[in-house]
């Protein structure tokens, strides 16, 4: 699970107050880090899609800060440098295995793999 | 309605592709044209989701966008992971997404396996509600009109036997072409039924060397390359008592109204009976079981909470239930099948029941449940299932499921059924553009600005 996708998850447990379930916490026993292909283009356009304030908290959570800056810098698509770190959070840092738990119901998915299973029971939706 | 749904589900849509998962290998496969161009249009650093991505055949088509895959089903989205693709399983009916996150979204077949029109609508809500406004969403579903023919009812189930698949290749073979068709067939399997969700076909070599990783083994999901009419107009009537072998059932939604007219009737009244539409007949192997009352199978082990452990089908070979899968809330079954000797047909019409002992009984509701228990009237050997028999086709019986056969749930769309359904129950989404693709409705729609 990259942080890109961790950054679209939320719980959805019945009963969670609306955006009580984002971002999801991660306690990772898992984790890697790919060489992935940057794209300069590619992160500049992702940044604006991605809450930004939880990517950094993740990013954190995991060891893997790298010195991001906690507010996004203005005029960063021309920042290479910074969006070269951008990039390395976003798409090269994967967690394996671990637990996402969500912050308002405490309930916990956990992750495979690198698959996360977001699946409820029936009672649970 | 919800639990019967869900059931119902479970057990013809997500337990079969858990399944018959590992005999999906889409390497051959390649993808709808028209979902590709879908892809490939959308801007670069678009956040793209794919839901219902089963094997992932779709995540890697554009490099420029991010795509991130999402299915109920484990086994696929193992083997999408392989793969390299970002992938998450999640219950489209409850996507654990934020709203308004993704540019485009891409639902490929995977509408038409929600068994009541509240669930299709509620998928569709959801997939809208993680759509930034003016993002993009594709559906494509299968339709009731097919090509050489059309489905006879809405709601049916489709066996997937590998063993038949490879049958019925080899019948067409001995027409002379068998190279050519095998190649096609191998190349592009989909092409026989018109369809996303067809049958997964299992070439003889597959058999051969037991494998079920094989590469020959195309999933018959996709295809771009279209068989020559000749051949495909060969396989058609090879497949052609496949066909109406399939099986047609009244939907959930259909049981529901009509509860309350039929309450006690059916209890009394055979007739009743007798004006189902319905036949459902499962398979040896394949359990229909809807919790409490699910038919039984002669072969079938016994379920503990099934409601009928006192009829005796168990024990004898030749008894079996033959129930509707779908049942109405009170628990009643509505499904006949007629065996007489050999000239039975596939009834869309009244059924004689006069070789039928009915037994009913009751749980602790209250609530009564009826279930028939039908004496097969032929001499077959125990070994074919009553299906065989049921599923006469001019006279004669087609074997088609062996023990390995999986009935897949499927709600076939009329042409204008899915526009009418976004239009009614969807104001968020504006139709674009829609069209009939190789077998399916397809639907491109737009989430509204605020």
């Amino acid at each position: 699970m990259k942080l890109l996708t961790h950054n679209m998850l939320t719980s959805h447990v019945r009963g969670v107050r609306p955006g009580g379930g984002f971002p999801l916490r991660i306690q990772a026993t898992e984790v890697k880090v790919n060489n992935v292909d940057f794209n300069q283009e590619f992160v500049a356009r992702m940044i604006p899609k991605v809450e930004w304030g939880a990517l950094v908290e993740a990013a954190e959570s995991l060891g893997h800060l790298s010195d991001l800056p906690h507010e996004l810098p203005p005029e960063y698509e021309n920042n290479e440098d910074f969006l070269r770190k951008v990039h390395h959070v976003l798409l090269e840092v994967e967690v394996m295995e671990g637990i996402l738990k969500c912050p308002d119901s405490g309930r916990e998915f956990p992750i495979t793999k690198g698959i996360p299973n977001m699946l409820l029971s029936e009672e649970e939706t | 309605m919800e639990h019967e749904a869900t059931q119902l589900e479970n057990q013809h849509v997500h337990s079969v592709y858990e399944s018959t998962a590992s005999y999906f290998n889409d390497l051959q496969s390649k993808a709808w044209p028209r979902v590709r161009q879908f892809l490939l249009e959308q801007k670069p650093g678009s956040l793209i989701a794919d839901i219902g991505c089963g094997t992932g055949k779709y995540l890697n088509i554009n490099s420029q966008v991010f795509n991130l895959g999402c299915d109920y089903c484990e086994p696929l989205i193992n083997i999408a992971r392989k793969k390299g693709c970002e992938v998450s399983v999640c219950d489209n009916l409850n996507l654990p997404l934020r709203d308004q996150c993704f540019n485009a979204i891409i639902s490929i077949g995977v509408i038409h396996h929600f068994s009541t029109k509240q669930r299709r609508i509620k998928a569709i809500k959801e997939m809208a509600r993680v759509l930034i406004p003016g993002g993009q969403i594709m559906i494509y579903v299968w339709a009731m009109e097919q090509k050489n023919r059309h489905f006879e009812k809405q709601d049916v189930f489709v066996p997937w036997n590998r063993d038949l698949c490879s049958r019925l290749l080899s019948e067409s073979n001995q027409s002379g072409h068998k190279s050519d068709l095998e190649h096609t067939v191998k190349k592009h399997p989909q092409q026989l039924v018109g369809s996303e969700c067809s049958y997964p076909i299992n070439l003889k070599q597959e058999l051969d060397t037991k494998s079920s990783h094989s590469t020959d083994h195309c999933l018959a999901k996709t295809c771009c390359m279209k068989m020559s009419e000749e051949e495909e107009n060969r396989f058609y009537s090879a497949l052609g008592k496949s066909f109406r072998s399939w099986f047609f059932s009244r939907s959930l939604d259909e049981s529901t109204l009509r509860k309350k007219t039929e309450k006690m009737k059916s209890l009394k009244n055979v007739g009743g009976w007798a004006n189902s539409t319905i036949s459902i007949q499962p398979s040896r192997h394949c359990s229909l079981d809807l919790g409490r009352c699910g038919p039984l199978l002669k072969e079938q082990s016994l379920d503990d909470d099934e409601v009928f452990i006192e009829n005796a089908s168990v024990k004898k070979p030749q008894w079996m239930t033959a129930s509707g899968v779908i049942r109405d809330l009170n628990g009643e079954h509505h499904g006949v099948v007629q065996s007489k000797n050999e000239e039975t047909s596939f009834l869309s019409g009244p059924v004689e029941d006069r070789d039928n002992n009915c037994t009913y009984s009751r749980d602790e509701d209250g609530k009564s449940t009826a279930s028939k228990l039908f004496q097969r009237t032929s001499t077959t050997d125990s070994t074919d299932s009553i299906l065989d028999e049921a599923m006469a086709v001019e006279d004669q019986v087609v074997d088609i499921l062996d023990t390995k056969a999986f009935m897949r749930y499927y709600h076939v769309f009329r042409e204008g059924e899915l526009c009418c359904l976004l239009e009614e129950n969807v104001p968020e989404l504006h139709i674009i553009s829609s069209c009939y693709d190789h077998g399916n409705w397809c639907i491109i729609a737009e989430k509204i600005a605020k």
